[in-house]
């Protein structure tokens, strides 16, 4: 579930898409998707949600938005690397001006000065510049502690080992900003758990969520409009 | 006094042009948001000590202007067939409830952090509907966006699906209750909803 969570978060941050029409789930593994879901849940309840809780209560508000500040800065060469691979120049030299910005007069992201700016963020990986290249449908699959993936994104994740710092200072032996930035992560999701435990079925209720925000990305914020036609006349039939 | 009779027949007059000029969606979104806001600052200590009183607010001031009938109808879709108003009333309604509660707490929770900001109107959908694009800052300085769905009835523009971060909340309960509704019936899932028994059994 912390990856649950963090794939909701990285719903806030992160790749699968959808067809638009009314029934768009593309879940065809979904008995085992279940049992990995359950054991994620597991996994969060007892362990990632206490530690997030146990950050979240002893750090000053400014400190935590600085260390996300900081993580979401180390996103940019991913981020940039497949602006690239989409041509998407103009959001290439913002996400540039946004990273030297920080980087520099931000105490190495420390401080969001871009914002304050009005740089927009743009977040870009692997699994959506897949998407834009055409592979748009991709089967819905839980991955035991990472949470919520498509078929194509985790294939999208593996690349991340050459360009992310922390993946690369993991190379280097260095592994601490690994449990540090998902303890950061998870602790930016946690008002989102009295949503997910208020939800008839939590596991629809990720997937749909996680999908969807994908989606989303995919789209830089501009899906295809839902059909609402569609849905009424499947109730008016 | 025929004075006094006059302006009151004027200011009726007004008054009636004004109604007859309704809101679209865009200052709909901007007024009702601005004046639940306004409400809930001034009084803050208030909702805190009573969450029922701010619950009591976002029923009086927000759900005029939701469409909480269509909504039920697009999160049943064919489960939903031939089941009787009443039945459709009961389910909106439970549902409105639920989501009122929600947005209740929610707005506490946020509120002195975040700031509203509603984008131009693109123009999408159509004349009888329209999305409302919407930006919430939040406490890290990212901006959410949130998006409101109106569709045109015979009582003005009413909003029927939410959308955060592209999440549709339409979608999102259609995909859990529709599968609930065919296996076990529109009216025990109405019951489970009012009683608070949203989570299924592991």
């Amino acid at each position: 579930m912390l990856i649950c969570a963090l794939a909701v978060a990285f719903l806030s941050a992160c790749a699968g898409t959808q067809s638009r029409n009314t029934d768009p789930i593309n879940d065809p593994w979904e008995g085992y998707n279940r049992k990995i879901h359950a054991f994620n849940m597991g996994v969060d309840r007892y362990v990632a949600r206490p530690l997030a809780k146990g950050y979240d209560t002893v750090t000053p508000a400014p400190i935590k938005r600085g260390i996300g500040n900081f993580f979401r800065n180390l996103n940019y060469p991913v981020t940039a690397f497949n602006q690239i691979m989409q041509g998407k120049w103009q959001e290439l030299g913002e996400s540039t001006d946004r990273f030297l910005a920080n980087t520099i007069f931000g105490l190495l992201g420390f401080f969001d000065i871009a914002s304050r700016a009005d740089l927009p963020y743009h977040r870009e990986d692997f699994g959506q510049t897949l998407a834009v290249w055409g592979w748009k449908d991709s089967n819905y699959l839980v991955m035991p502690f990472l949470g919520p993936y498509t078929t194509r994104d985790l294939l999208g994740r593996s690349f991340y080992g050459y360009l992310h710092p922390i993946s690369y200072a993991a190379r280097e032996g260095v592994y601490w900003p690994i449990p540090a930035e998902l303890i950061q992560l998870r602790s930016e999701l946690l008002p989102l758990d009295a949503e997910i435990d208020a939800q008839y079925d939590p596991y629809v209720f990720i997937r749909d969520a996680w999908l969807q925000r994908r989606t989303n990305l995919i789209y830089d914020g501009s899906p295809p409009e839902l059909d609402y036609e569609a849905m009424l006349e499947d109730f008016e039939e | 006094m025929k004075r006094l009779l006059l302006s009151l027949l004027l200011s009726a007059l007004c008054c009636t042009a004004a109604l007859a000029e309704e809101q679209g969606p865009e200052e709909l979104i901007r007024s009702v948001a601005g004046s639940l806001l306004q409400k809930i600052g001034t009084n803050e200590a208030q909702y805190r000590a009573n969450p029922s009183l701010l619950q009591d607010l976002v029923r009086t001031d927000l759900l005029p202007t939701m469409d909480v009938r269509y909504s039920a109808r697009l999160i049943l879709g064919r489960a939903g067939r031939g089941i009787s108003e009443e039945q459709l009333t009961a389910f909106a309604d439970t549902m409105s409830e639920v989501l009122i509660s929600r947005y209740a707490d929610g707005m506490l929770e946020y509120r002195n952090r975040d700031q509203l900001e509603v984008l131009p109107l693109r123009g999408e959908l159509n004349e009888k509907a329209q999305r409302v694009r919407t930006r919430v800052r939040t406490e890290n300085g990212t901006q959410i966006p949130v998006d409101y769905v109106f569709r045109k009835t015979d009582q003005g523009w009413k909003a029927f699906d939410v959308v955060v971060e592209g999440i549709s909340y339409v979608t999102t309960y259609r995909n859990q209750i529709m599968p609930q509704v065919q296996e076990a019936g529109i009216d025990a899932v109405t019951e489970r909803l009012a009683r608070g028994e949203l989570k299924l059994s592991e």
